[in-house]
């Protein structure tokens, strides 16, 4: 049967063939949008759902200081439910979070930030999203009102020139690595962005190898340079866009010259690659967490927006903005309002016409201040007293981890629904134990907005329930005491009818029946509509239907190397593996990488006397961590690079949590370290 | 576009390939992996000649013909060489083939150089190449090339019968630039590629 990868966001359409309670194979049919292509995680790495480290009954303990302690779904909903309404009650809605999921599905997710604005009244309510594309997402709202890819992927068979920045894509999503790679290979042109010698940017016709951090020095010269040249689309510029002036003169400090200094790339080929962006009637512009997760994330990414704006490149096929987006369903996420500032449709909280669409249609009253952001929230410990998280793991995937632990140390209840146990299980009060995508129904939506249907192949193991469903029994209960209406449904494709009544402008012609064959695409107002494919072409989502340009400035990084900490420590992903690990390392993708391996350019790994394979400690100001040291040319001299997947060995512990000042986003990206040898 | 089917009018768009139109026997042709005319066995019969109907695009005033007995004839050889020569025992839809084309691999004999002593190769944590169940089809090689991937880690290897596909210079896959996509698993169409999670 038919469903959805569970892996990245290009939401590949997979056929696992399951017998006698494992994978046998599986296949993906030739539909869209990887029209039969899969990558290692989807082929081989789907079976985690029969790892023995499934969570399998609830369990609940009153004090960190005792063991867990087995009980009924009835017991363990109860308690939650209690221990929430006392912390409602006595500190009010602000000591409350809720965190959905970007790996559960749109109804799950839906439900969940209705639970904690319907009935607990609070708006901390927030993704993963925070620590990944926040930063776009930010960006492309005020500039465009949408946050998300402009473009569908089967674009890229239309797109003459790539600008890939800070995107990893053949190992973080190969099989649109793999369609840009073979539209190279049939005569377009790429542009690499990258300090790494990743596969893209082998694959690239042209590469600027930057230092860490310095993107936004570089997109902004690129753009003074189009300018100078008169190479610009003058008249989009005049008919679609406004702050065009301002903008324009905040670019002055962006000479060829000065970039080649901050980014060392010589200037020739920055010149270049602004001429070849801004000649090439169809260029794209595609990008992933080398641009959001900077101090300066939002401003990167801006500059990417106002480059594309500058060039005429949003709103037409084969070009547009283009965020690859990391979790199965991180964009269902974000439209399902799981934000703090956002409803379901990106109707903003602040605004009273949004909030009574949705009182109307909750029977309550809605808090009308933002909430705060996950981040914010954790920072907010013990203020925040409460945390509802689902199917995420902030020990692995927050920066300084040291930290992060303190405070959930210090955070009087936790409770942690998943499908697995991970490094943040041993820090909860309670622990639902959730179904895995294998064993429920449902919706993700993917990178390019299609929206596409999960299948349930099997059983949940053990008492496991799907998300939906515990979070449903939970509402039922704080509603009961709170006397708030509260729905119940019989299943997700209910469910779905009400976001469907909810957001009718971008869901109401996506119904389960027409996802039988392959996925929709929003916006998708009626049920004869197609699915819009390129967005933007005529007028953009903002109250003027002009696209804003923003002025952008560089800064350096929040830590910069120092004679004690000389390297530049870089975090990111590989193939064989997928964020916290938690999936990826309890299934068959765990042998072909095991552990962590750091990347050390030749010439730093000689002066210190490193070999490839010897073990070593990278050492920050807020940890050390240890691990195998892989000497490799990819990584540039003076940095070094270290996937953040190793629960033993996190990356994480040596990151910095400096946030950029829009999106709060952590600065994965650049942090000082020192490699040590072990004797 | 018109042209003559098997005797019968037909109208079809330019560029259509003679494959989509008469649906012949095929092996080597995959959609996605861009192998084009290797198997011979979708060669039909267009004004007289001999062409394979994966590469052949349709043409105003054609005539084709996909049954004839010459056709059958040749097939069946064909397809008799292959169950000679390979163990076909995990590609049912080739043996399904083979019967419907009354092939008889023994009235043949046997071969002095066969592809059915080779041992699988068991090199990574993922899948299975057996080349004994192997018959050069190359879609694994294009699937890993030009088709989709791009990565190149497969290449056909020696000549005439032994002729395979494998890495190059017969490197384990993990020294190769190997992603382990599986593509090439899935556009296998015998079994020769296939994951280990399939061995009991």
């Amino acid at each position: 049967m038919r469903t959805t990868c569970p892996y990245c966001g290009v939401g590949c359409q997979v056929e696992p063939e399951i017998q006698g309670g494992r994978i046998l194979r599986v296949l993906a049919p030739d539909i869209p949008p990887n029209h039969g292509a899969l990558c290692v995680k989807g082929r081989f790495g789907l079976d985690f759902p029969f790892s023995g480290k499934r969570l399998l009954y609830p369990m609940v303990r009153e004090d960190r200081r005792q063991a867990f302690r087995r009980v009924s779904w009835d017991e363990a909903l109860d308690y939650t439910a209690s221990k929430l309404l006392a912390v409602l009650k006595r500190r009010g809605p602000e000591a409350l979070a809720v965190f959905p999921s970007a790996k559960t599905t749109n109804e799950e997710v839906y439900l969940t930030q209705k639970l904690a604005r319907a009935l607990l009244f609070t708006n901390h309510v927030d993704h993963c999203s925070r620590l990944c594309h926040s930063s776009s997402t930010v960006a492309l709202s005020r500039s465009l009102g949408g946050a998300s890819m402009t473009n569908p992927i089967e674009d890229i068979w239309k797109t003459d020139l790539f600008l890939v920045v800070g995107s990893n894509t053949t190992e973080t999503h190969p099989v649109i690595a793999a369609m840009i790679k073979k539209r190279v290979r049939q005569g377009a042109q790429m542009i690499v962005v990258d300090p790494r010698y990743t596969g893209m940017a082998e694959a690239a016709t042209l590469w600027l190898r930057i230092r860490p951090g310095t993107d936004l020095f570089l997109l902004n010269a690129m753009a003074r340079y189009i300018l100078e040249e008169g190479l610009w689309d003058q008249g989009y510029v005049e008919e679609r866009t406004e702050g065009f002036a301002e903008w324009q003169a905040s670019l002055l400090p962006y000479t060829l010259e000065e970039a080649e200094r901050i980014t060392s790339v010589e200037k020739e080929k920055i010149a270049l690659a602004a001429r070849l962006y801004a000649t090439t009637e169809r260029a794209g512009a595609y990008w992933a967490m080398g641009v959001t997760q900077h101090t300066k994330g939002t401003a990167t990414a801006q500059a990417l927006v106002n480059l594309a704006l500058l060039t005429g490149n949003v709103g037409k096929e084969g070009a547009g903005l283009n965020p690859l987006r990391g979790q199965n369903n991180v964009q269902g996420a974000g439209d399902m309002g799981a934000l703090p500032d956002v409803l379901p449709g990106y109707l903003k909280v602040s605004d009273q016409a949004a909030r009574k669409r949705f009182e109307a249609l909750w029977g309550v009253e809605l808090n009308p201040e933002p909430g705060l952001r996950m981040t914010e929230v954790f920072e907010r410990i013990p203020e925040v007293e409460a945390i509802y998280l689902i199917g995420e793991d902030p020990v692995t995937s927050e920066p300084h981890q040291d930290h992060l632990k303190a405070k959930l140390e210090a955070l009087p209840f936790l409770v942690v629904q998943d499908i697995l146990e991970n490094e943040t299980t041993p820090f909860a009060h309670v622990v639902l134990p959730a179904a895995s995508f294998l064993e429920k129904d449902g919706t993700f939506t993917n990178t390019d907005r299609r929206v596409q249907r999960i299948r349930k192949l099997l059983d949940p193991p053990g008492e496991a329930r799907p998300d939906w469903w515990i979070v449903q029994e939970l509402g039922k209960r704080l509603a009961q005491a709170l006397g708030r209406p509260w729905t119940l449904y019989p299943g997700p494709e209910a469910i779905w009818e009400e976001v469907r009544r909810a957001i009718p402008e971008i869901m109401g012609g996506v119904t389960y029946r027409r996802l039988e064959s392959e996925g929709v695409r929003w916006p998708c107002p009626q049920e004869d509509h197609p699915g819009e494919a390129v967005l933007f072409r005529e007028r953009f989502n903002t109250p003027s239907g002009k696209a804003r340009f923003f002025p952008v400035h560089f800064t350096p990084p929040a830590e910069t190397p120092s004679e004690e900490y000389p390297f530049t420590l870089s975090t990111g992903r590989v193939l064989f593996h997928w964020h916290g690990g938690t999936l990826s390392r309890n299934s068959q993708l765990k042998e072909a990488y095991p552990e962590l391996k750091v990347e050390v350019n030749p010439k730093d790994a000689q002066k210190l006397g490193i070999g490839d394979g010897e073990v070593i400690q990278v050492v920050s100001r807020r940890g050390r961590i240890r691990a195998r040291a892989w000497v490799t040319d990819r990584t540039p001299e003076g940095v070094v690079y270290a996937p953040f997947h190793f629960a033993e060995a996190p990356a994480n512990r040596l990151t910095l949590d400096a946030l950029d000042p829009f999106s709060r986003i952590p600065e994965y990206k650049v942090a000082a370290v020192r490699l040590e040898k072990l004797d | 576009m018109r042209l003559k089917v098997n005797g019968h009018e037909a109208e079809v768009q330019e560029g259509t390939l003679l494959l989509e139109i008469t649906d012949p026997p095929h092996l080597c042709y995959h959609p996605h992996a861009e192998t084009r005319g290797l198997c011979r066995l979708c060669l039909v019969e267009v004004d007289g000649r001999l062409l394979p109907a994966c590469t052949t695009q349709a043409q105003e005033g054609m005539e084709v013909r996909t049954d004839t007995e010459d056709l059958r004839i040749l097939r069946r050889t064909l397809l008799e060489w292959l169950a000679l020569t390979t163990d076909l025992s995990q590609a049912p839809s080739l043996l399904e083939l083979l019967k419907a084309h009354q092939g008889r691999p023994q009235r043949w004999g046997s071969v002095s150089l066969s592809r059915r002593e080779r041992e699988p190769i068991r090199d990574n944590p993922f899948f299975l190449r057996d080349y004994a169940k192997c018959v050069n089809c190359r879609r694994c090689v294009d699937a890993c090339g030009d088709g989709i991937m791009g990565v190149y880690a497969l290449t056909l290897e020696g000549k005439g019968l032994m002729a395979h596909p494998t890495t190059p210079l017969d490197r384990p896959l993990p020294e190769t630039p190997c992603v382990f996509c599986g593509n090439c698993v899935q556009v296998c169409p015998t079994g020769a590629l296939r994951p280990l999670s399939m061995e009991v």
